[in-house]
């Protein structure tokens, strides 16, 4: 689909060449089959590293147990050593196709054809068990579940510089997000808009409900940028416009109204509706109108207002809603984004607590940190995080591009996490 | 080409009238309920909206709580206010199908109140009756149960409940006979009944008052004495009073329109002899319903 994967070089982090997960090593393919096993060793060079050092440790306590295995230290170490047992069987099965595979490679070369066809489907058997290992096998034994697997997301984009091509540009924006929930099989509605003249959107709110949504998604935060040249633009000029994207996580509680949970208190919240200035009930209702007469509008046409906002005190957060008829829609919807956000807040405090307790740190995005460029006139996307460029355009706002995106950056998490769990140990 | 030009038109005057932000968004709920094959164009739409027509009776419903009901000339459109506090009402009792409750709601209307309690609390906890003396409104409010799976007919007495039952009943609550096709005791009273001042309704704009029933609106009838737009009130405490309407510990709540809550309050201890009352704020700080309890 892409015409080429490529590396730029970025002053954040050095990043290989991708493969996607799914890549499978041909020895037909490959004329130069015994580079395989460098290319899969390269390719998880970082996943292999983290194993080793824990295959070492494991090493180390087995060398420290004493004779008689009865010493306090001991039981702790044999403790350690139980748990690191399922690592390592999945090391000695990796290091045993490793070497089948470094036996099987001069077979390929046998004068008897049979026995080279036999060797080239051992041949690709092992690579593939190769990169199993490296994709799913070592991650799943030393990344421990997310305990965010379970939510949904909501996805605020705001318009950042750049005007009304900015609000073309969050459309565009929107309905990759939109086709990509689609296309993994999650629900999508936008549950708040604001529309621009020029057939833009100020901003919106894109609630998507699929397990996973939000960990897959989660990285999409941060400033997302436009190199283009705006449709409206007579001479040709090429504009920078900004898109933020604010990736939250949703539970499906998130829905109910008020209540008292770990996240907040209901006196905390305070919940303002809107109405057309008036008495309210039977009166207001009609006398709306003569408001709109005070604001010199000419029409005697009573007004309907739903708009709900709710401000969370301790944290000065607010919420407002107006996109649907119900006040009492709006108002679900108004919990059900400030839920979301003060579940954001939370779940970044954690992780601020638990990276105070570790010398290696894992580092995350800064919202208001340039992430991504799509740059119009090079027909190119690049996420300046993990250095990571694709050609075609099209692809990603028009077909499953985005899938490349956010395979690339849960692998690199996973990588930071494994290369984490080990800085713990040392 | 013409037909877009012309929707440009009426939406920029909408937009005068209104305010662009609250245009913006009628207009976006008046595409969402057009229906292709339906004679109802944007056009026509925005051109009632213009001339002052509630945007609740162009589209032909309105919310409620979860629920979205039908709204039809003359039958007063259900308020923000009534919705707030019903659901009040609604999270107070818990109704469970072996401690049923009988509510009768009167000055139905669309039927908006006991639907919204039929719909929020368990099946066959409910049975609920809805007074009308506007066969508009009893039409509309069969309508509104059929909308909401809610049957509107009698159960038969040899099988126990097991759902909710609304039944909408054409009748002047002045009428002592309207309660042989009624059952009290009821365990809960409610009702919005007109409660606008002559004086405050003459002043309200005509091409409003041209949409919603006087009947529905007026608190008094033309030749009654008093013009404070408290009749209603004063009628509903004449039936409160009636041996075996009411049980030990029934609740009545009643909406009441702009400073009558005490006057409200006054009228049913002393009227109805219902010392143990209270009154509900709505969301916009009015004083806007007067709860008492046997």
């Amino acid at each position: 689909m892409f015409r080429l994967l490529y590396r730029c070089h970025s002053p954040l982090k050095p990043y290989r060449r991708f493969f996607s997960s799914t890549r499978t090593y041909l020895a037909e393919a490959h004329p130069t089959s015994s580079n395989v096993i460098h290319e899969i060793e390269q390719d998880g060079a970082r996943i292999l590293q983290a194993v080793r050092k824990r295959i070492k440790v494991r090493d180390e306590l087995l060398a420290n147990m004493s004779e008689d295995m009865s010493s306090p230290e001991d039981i702790a170490r044999a403790r350690q050593i139980k748990e690191l047992e399922p690592l390592h069987e999945a090391w000695s099965s990796w290091t045993h196709a490793r070497q089948s595979l470094e036996e099987t490679l001069p077979l390929m070369q046998d004068p008897d054809p049979t026995m080279r066809t036999l060797a080239s489907e051992e041949f690709s058997s092992l690579a593939h068990t190769l990169s199993t290992h490296i994709s799913a096998t070592f991650p799943s034994l030393l990344v421990p579940p997310s305990s965010t697997r379970d939510l949904h997301a909501l996805l605020e984009l705001k318009a950042g510089v750049g005007g009304s091509e900015a609000a073309l540009f969050l459309l565009d924006l929107l309905r990759v997000y939109v086709r990509y929930a689609g296309s993994v099989g999650w629900r999508t509605s936008i549950i708040q808009s604001s529309e621009t003249e020029s057939g833009g959107m100020r901003d919106a709110i894109l609630e998507i409900k699929g397990e996973g949504a939000y960990d897959a998604l989660r990285w999409e935060s941060g400033v997302h940028r436009v190199q283009r040249v705006p449709a409206t633009e007579s001479s040709g000029r090429t504009h920078t416009s900004t898109v933020a994207v604010i990736v939250l996580p949703l539970s499906e509680e998130a829905e109910s109204i008020g209540g008292n949970d770990e996240l907040f208190k209901m006196e905390d919240v305070k919940v303002e509706v809107m109405r057309a200035r008036g008495a309210g009930g039977q009166v207001g209702f009609l006398f709306s109108c003569r408001v709109i007469d005070f604001d010199h509008r000419h029409q005697h046409v009573n007004k309907t207002e739903s708009a709900v906002r709710l401000t969370h005190t301790p944290t000065g957060i607010t919420v407002s809603m107006q996109d649907e008829r119900s006040q009492h829609q709006n108002k679900r919807r108004a919990f059900q984004v400030l839920r979301a956000r003060l579940m954001d807040v939370k779940l970044s405090r954690d992780i601020a607590n638990r990276r105070a307790t570790r010398r290696n740190l894992v580092r995350t995005a800064d919202r208001s940190e340039k992430i991504r460029t799509y740059n119009y006139a090079q027909d190119r996307v690049t996420d300046h995080r993990i250095g990571l460029s694709l050609m075609n355009l099209t692809s990603f706002l028009e077909g499953d591009g985005v899938q490349d995106f956010l395979d690339a950056l849960r692998r690199n998490w996973q990588e930071e996490i494994m290369e984490d769990v080990v800085g713990e140990s040392e | 080409m013409r037909t877009s030009d012309s929707v440009k038109h009426l939406f920029a005057r909408l937009v005068s009238s209104l305010g662009r932000a609250t245009a913006t968004r009628e207009f976006k709920w008046m595409k969402q309920a057009l229906i292709p094959s339906h004679s109802l164009t944007l056009p026509a739409m925005l051109q009632r909206r213009l001339s002052g027509e509630p945007l609740q009776y162009i589209l032909g419903t309105t919310p409620f709580g979860p629920l979205d009901l039908l709204t039809r000339p003359p039958t007063l459109i259900p308020r923000p206010e009534t919705e707030d506090w019903t659901l009040r009402l609604a999270d107070m009792l818990s109704p469970t199908p072996h401690r049923p409750l009988t509510v009768l709601d009167l000055c139905t209307g669309t039927g908006c109140i006991p639907l919204l309690l039929c719909h929020l609390w368990p099946p066959g906890s409910t049975r609920a009756y809805g007074l009308d003396i506007s066969k508009d409104a009893i039409r509309l409010a069969m309508d509104n149960a059929a909308r909401c799976n809610i049957p509107s007919s009698q159960p038969s007495s040899l099988t126990p409940y097991s759902q909710n039952v609304f039944i909408p009943v054409l009748g002047d609550l002045r009428d002592p006979d309207v309660f042989k096709y009624l059952l009290p005791p009821f365990d809960i009273i409610t009702a919005n009944p007109p409660y606008i001042p002559k004086r405050e309704y003459d002043e309200l704009p005509i091409s409003v008052k041209d949409y919603e029933d006087p009947a529905a609106l007026l608190g008094d009838p033309p030749d009654s004495e008093e013009q404070d737009g408290l009749t209603y009130y004063r009628l509903i405490s004449q039936l409160l009073r009636q041996k075996g309407m009411l049980r030990d510990g029934s609740i009545v709540a009643l909406e009441v329109g702009r400073a009558q809550a005490d006057a409200v309050e006054g009228i049913l201890q002393q009227s109805a002899g219902l010392r143990n009352t209270q009154v509900w704020k709505d969301p916009w700080n009015v004083k806007r319903v007067v709860l008492a309890r046997t």
